[in-house]
């Protein structure tokens, strides 16, 4: 699946986007994969929300491979 | 109702017409969001903006068409900036017209408040004058 970061997530990951494998996923083990490839981002877990195909999503939501999952972390437009 | 949203990288225009709403409107209420040149106890010359721009205008009419469930609103426009944002600019530009302004002021203060809470919008910099100046001659 298509992964997104912003703002300082994009530091602390050192990039925009990845690709992760992971097939049919829950929100923990969507965490799990993201940790493992960017253990620095343990610290924003739960500040994160997460988005999927542009839409926040819910406890029980699952991830696939051809999602587009966004991590968002707080916002701050206007 | 109508909703226009859009984000852009060029100042919003100094001076936006209200919408051809038809005679219902009863108010044209507009709020623009500025720069300040202070952020975090620091002087600065601008603020970079980032959007994750398919969900933000997303978020924002989700939010807009349920703040206006049952209400008489009758249009609604939302212009944020992304990227460098220069102090004394706008940031973000709400326009609003109604039947009647008790609800087009409730409404931008709510729509700002959600905004504030749920658009994937970031502040993800704060530019001092050197820094803006270092960035225009690159």
């Amino acid at each position: 699946m298509r992964i997104l970061f912003f703002a300082h997530l994009k530091d602390i990951t050192r990039c925009a986007e990845m690709n992760l494998p992971g097939g049919d996923l829950d929100a923990d083990g969507l965490w799990q994969k993201l940790i493992e490839a960017h253990p620095r981002l343990d610290q924003f877990r739960t500040s994160v929300r997460l988005a999927k195909n542009s839409e926040y999503v819910r406890r029980d939501a699952r991830f696939t491979d051809t999602d587009e999952v966004a991590l968002i972390p707080p916002v701050s437009g206007g | 109702m109508k909703i226009e949203i859009r984000l852009t990288d060029i100042p919003i225009a100094e001076h936006l017409s209200a919408p051809a709403s038809g005679v219902g409107a009863g108010a044209w209420v507009e709020f623009r969001g500025m720069v300040r040149g202070e952020e975090n106890g620091g002087v600065i010359a601008a603020l970079e903006y980032e959007a994750y721009s398919p969900m933000a205008e997303t978020e924002i009419r989700r939010i807009i068409t349920e703040l206006t469930s049952g209400q008489s609103c009758l249009f609604v426009r939302v212009i944020h900036r992304v990227g460098i944002v220069p102090v004394g600019e706008a940031a973000i530009c709400v326009g609003i017209a109604a039947r009647h302004r008790a609800e087009a002021f409730g409404l931008l203060t709510e729509f700002m408040n959600r905004l504030k809470r749920d658009v994937p919008i970031w502040k993800c910099r704060a530019l001092t004058a050197d820094e803006l100046a270092e960035l225009k001659t690159q």
